[in-house]
């Protein structure tokens, strides 16, 4: 504490002298004190590259503010030591969320870059968790996942895009029938059946904003007889996650995220539940298969169509950063449209802001419609606290295990854990 | 501190302390017990790990401990709340289950590990061609790590034993054993069991080369068959370098982490879930200080077992 008001009346003198010495000295104010050093915290792997660019491109251009890329250190222990980064750039979700709850992330909702975010989008960042008066968090890229599927197949099969879950089943049992393997699962790893069949069975059937406001208040009592569950809720949805999975290829419960994508590459099935992820792995093993997306249809009205969405970067700011202003300054860097828009087509993700341009890769163009009209939702398996192995349950679920008793031994961790927090 | 080796200085430490200690056993002075007094240098050398073993374990460990008994997500405010936690740690079948299958696990591992050792430490030490040759072989998964062992593995059993089984027509052995909620384990043990073999060999070919080869001579005399002599003079002269193996494997196995990481990510569904796995997940999913009330009940339960365990060793160290 101590420490911080010292350094904060430090830079507040600072401040202050940098603003006489302009103010008499225009021209050369800069003289003697050297640009504030920021950390900028972005870990995504393959946009490292890209951002190394941004930031050297902004270093360039201006000598206020010298930002550092850093990319590998530990964010949980840079909080817990009351040294974050000064501006972090990431996945948003439960976990990060857990610091924002805690009122770690400073409020940024003065800032004009605030007000071009879609609300509807912005509104997903709040689904996780809200602090009282604050916009904490500035959603960057969000990343649209649904059905992917080999337009060729469909094409030399006489298929059409199916809009309802009977078209659906229609398509699976058509492709059977000609030989060819409807889905390629691979359920040896928890997250690709959890973030795939699960989310899009359950996404596109049942509101799960609602479902979670619910279960959050509930809490303890979560159970049984409780209004909402796990058991009740997303007894239907999981039901018809089964009926899809028999059509998975026979070596699903072995086969590995990777294998999936080498498969569905080698054209060994019609259809793959991932997200745009994947489509930048298939491409590695077979450039030219033309691919499309459309969000599974999980009931059998067309107006239920819905993507399912994750916050693939979320731009912020700690409360407790030293240099706010300099830190600002860098968001408004990257938050220009040009450059979130590059952004977004060369990684495949969805523009978070009302002016931002649409996807034009064709690979996504079948749930451009879908994002734009906010027909999306939070994966379900994203709501569930990391501490519930919900992946692991689904995991089983699709190997074997007996639904009711997952589904309600969820409840049952639901319910323990709003007992402790 | 009033002997004359007060001010000893380092390099003359140790012979000028055996002196000493000789002059006050004869002087008879203050040293009841007739011990030579210890020199003051011995406790330097001790200090540096004490040191660090105090900020690196014992430290952090008071720590988690402290942090059990409140609702620490691993930042920001927290609150005392009493003993929660470790009600809540009785009632998770999550937290019963991993406990259940890593004692299961520790003990059969521990009981292939060391049949097969053993009986691999007797061929390799018996009058046979290439012995040198044959033991580095046997070494060798020692050195890779474990990781890359779990992910060789992986691929063995969910493809090329499919392929095999495939092939060759045998239908148990077309569906992976990774992806059977009952038979999962058995993967991780043949794997683990692989990786810790040649440990426990090294130890045991180092006991059974401590056996003077005048018994073995008498018991020929005697007309003693093989099985006789393995069973009633090899084994009660490396009894001691058996239970040095079963204790080290067990402590290593109750931990066991990578090699399960690896091959099954605690699946099918939580079928293989170790405790350190699941301890881990307090810091990956916020749930740090519950994890931490896990932890510490393991703690105590390792204390006991290890108590019990050289309470055993130290009866057998009685016997012999």
């Amino acid at each position: 504490m101590i420490r911080r008001t010292a350094l904060r009346d430090r830079i507040g003198m600072a401040v202050a002298m940098m603003a006489a010495t302009a103010l008499s000295l225009t021209g050369c104010a800069n003289a003697g004190s050297g640009p504030t050093e920021i950390t900028f915290h972005m870990s995504k792997p393959e946009a490292i590259g890209f951002f190394r660019d941004l930031v050297k491109e902004f270093n360039a251009e201006q000598s206020d503010v010298r930002v550092t890329l850093d990319t590998a250190s530990n964010l949980s222990a840079g909080f817990l030591r009351g040294d974050p980064p000064d501006v972090g750039l990431l996945n948003y979700n439960m976990e990060m969320s857990r610091f924002m709850e805690r009122g770690a992330l400073s409020d940024l909702s003065d800032m004009p870059e605030a007000d071009r975010i879609r609300p509807d989008v912005q509104e997903l960042a709040d689904q996780y968790a809200t602090y009282p008066g604050r916009t904490s968090v500035l959603p960057y890229s969000v990343a649209a996942a649904s059905v992917i599927y080999n337009v060729q197949m469909f094409e030399d099969n006489g298929l059409e895009v199916p809009e309802t879950w009977d078209e659906l089943i229609d398509v699976c049992n058509t492709l059977q029938d000609a030989g060819i393997t409807p889905i390629y699962s691979t359920f040896s790893e928890p997250w690709t059946i959890a973030q795939g069949l699960f989310d899009y069975t359950v996404g596109g059937s049942v509101d799960l904003v609602d479902f979670f406001e619910q279960m959050n208040e509930l809490g303890t009592e979560v159970g049984p007889d409780s209004p909402v569950s796990f058991s009740k809720d997303f007894k239907d949805p999981v039901e018809q996650m089964m009926e899809l999975a028999a059509y998975s290829n026979e070596s699903a419960p072995s086969r590995t995220y990777g294998d999936g994508n080498v498969a569905f590459a080698n054209g060994e099935a019609a259809m793959l539940m991932q997200g745009p992820w994947a489509l930048g792995e298939i491409a590695k093993t077979n450039e030219d298969l033309k691919l499309g997306t459309f969000p599974l249809p999980a009931t059998n009205d067309p107006d239920d169509l819905k993507v399912r969405v994750n916050l693939d970067l979320a731009l912020w700011v700690p409360e407790i950063g030293d240099a706010q202003e300099a830190s600002r300054e860098f968001v408004s860097f990257l938050m220009q449209p040009e450059i979130m828009d590059e952004y977004n087509a060369t990684f495949l993700g969805f523009g978070t802001t009302t002016d931002a341009a649409p996807a034009t890769d064709e690979r996504l163009l079948g749930m451009q419609e879908y994002y734009e009209n906010g027909d999306f939702y939070l994966g379900a398996s994203q709501r569930i606290h990391l501490s519930i192995p919900a992946a692991n349950y689904i995991q089983a679920i699709a190997t074997g295990a007996d639904i009711d008793g997952t589904l309600s031994r969820l409840d049952a961790d639901w319910a323990r854990l709003a007992l402790r927090e | 501190m009033t002997t004359p080796m007060g001010p000893a200085t380092a390099a003359t430490g140790t012979l000028l302390g055996k002196a000493g200690g000789q002059n006050d056993h004869l002087a008879g002075s203050h040293t009841r017990r007739g011990k030579p007094k210890i020199d003051r240098i011995y406790y330097l050398f001790l200090l540096p790990s004490l040191i660090l073993f105090t900020l690196a374990i014992t430290v952090p460990a008071l720590v988690g401990i402290f942090y059990s008994f409140t609702n620490f997500i691993g930042f920001g405010d927290w609150q005392l709340v009493g003993i929660t936690n470790y009600i809540a740690v009785f009632s998770d079948p999550l937290i019963l289950s991993s406990y259940l299958f890593t004692f299961g696990f520790a003990v059969v591992t521990v009981f292939v590990v060391n049949a097969i050792a053993f009986l691999l430490a007797v061929a390799l030490t018996s009058r046979i061609r290439m012995k040198a040759a044959l033991r580095a072989v046997f070494v060798i998964p020692m050195v890779i790590s474990a990781i890359v062992i779990a992910y060789v593995f992986k691929y063995l059993f969910a493809n090329s034993l499919p392929a095999l089984g495939a092939a060759t027509g045998i239908g148990w052995m077309q569906e992976s054993i990774l992806a059977n909620e009952n038979l999962a384990w058995v993967a991780i043990v043949i794997v683990t069991a692989w990786q810790s073999i040649p440990g426990a060999l090294l130890i045991y070919i180092a006991g059974l080369l401590s056996i003077p080869g005048e018994v073995y001579e008498a018991a020929d005399i005697d007309g003693a068959s093989a099985w006789t002599r393995l069973r009633s003079i090899t084994l009660p002269l490396v009894a001691g370098y058996v239970i040095i193996n079963i204790i080290l494997g067990f402590k290593g196995y109750l931990n066991a982490y990578d090699v399960i990481v690896g091959l099954t990510q605690g699946g099918p569904g939580t079928a293989t879930r170790s405790i350190a796995m699941t301890i881990f997940t307090g810091f990956t999913g916020g749930d740090y200080a519950y994890q931490m009330a896990n932890a510490t009940l393991f703690f105590i339960i390792t204390v006991l077992i290890s108590i019990i365990q050289l309470r055993i060793t130290r009866g057998k160290a009685a016997l012999s």
